[in-house]
């Protein structure tokens, strides 16, 4: 938006719906656009890989399926502490 | 995106139990009402349905908090969990009678018996669950909504 059409719209007598507009919303200012180039950051966000699972972790979920499967009791009880 | 972090703490701890209830109570009102279990299940509903979803969402809005000064992994922070929650559901429990001690083990509904000796094997269980579900899901969503 240049100065002179801000001058323009400043006038509630032309146009008072832009006017109340141009009132009601704060002006972007000179620094509209960002500092640097955010694609290549969402590019290289969207090429990660999620890190692997370790190892311990695959454990601990055979424990439980194991409990589960072994002692089919234990299901109403570990759904009641969910 | 900076604003009521906290709020958004709490969204993210009540999602996986309040996703998880629904599930939970079909399963109750199956075997209630189809397979006639004769033992009012409902009253086991009152732990999970009402106070979980929302110590969940508490432990994580703590987890932000503690964030700053001690932090700690959301895994480890989630197996803690259990360790509040089981006394607490004990006591629920045994004061709605869904819970009888017995002189060998421990009867839930008036049907599952579990020995004594293989409470430790459940509760270990509970806490894998419980470290597994706050680190990916919890985790995933206290970084999904700029919290993490």
């Amino acid at each position: 938006m240049t100065p002179d059409t801000h001058t323009h719209d400043n006038s509630p007598d032309e146009d008072p719906i832009r006017y109340l507009l141009h009132q009601a919303l704060p002006r972007i200012g000179d620094a509209a656009q960002p500092r640097r180039d955010l694609w290549p950051d969402l590019l290289k966000r969207l090429d990660e890989k999620p890190a692997p699972v370790p190892w311990f972790d695959w454990a601990l979920l055979a424990g439980l399926l194991g409990v589960v499967v072994f002692i089919p009791a234990s299901i109403p009880v570990l759904l009641y502490y969910l | 995106m900076n604003t009521h972090p906290y709020l958004r703490a709490y969204l993210a701890g009540v999602f996986f139990p309040t996703l998880g209830l629904p599930v939970m109570l079909a399963g109750f009102l199956v075997l209630r009402f189809v397979f006639q279990v004769p033992f009012p299940i409902e009253r086991g509903l009152i732990f999970p349905l009402a106070l979980v979803p929302s110590i969940w969402g508490l432990w994580n809005m703590l987890w932000l908090a503690l964030r700053a000064t001690r932090p700690i992994p959301s895994g480890i922070h989630g197996a803690i969990l259990p360790l509040l929650l089981l006394p607490g559901g004990t006591i629920i429990a045994r004061c709605l009678g869904i819970l009888t001690l017995g002189s060998n083990g421990v009867t839930w509904f008036q049907s599952c018996y579990v020995p004594y000796a293989l409470i430790a094997p459940c509760f270990l269980a509970a806490i894998a669950g419980y470290y597994l579900v706050w680190k990916y899901v919890v985790g995933f969503l206290n970084r999904t909504f700029g919290i993490a």
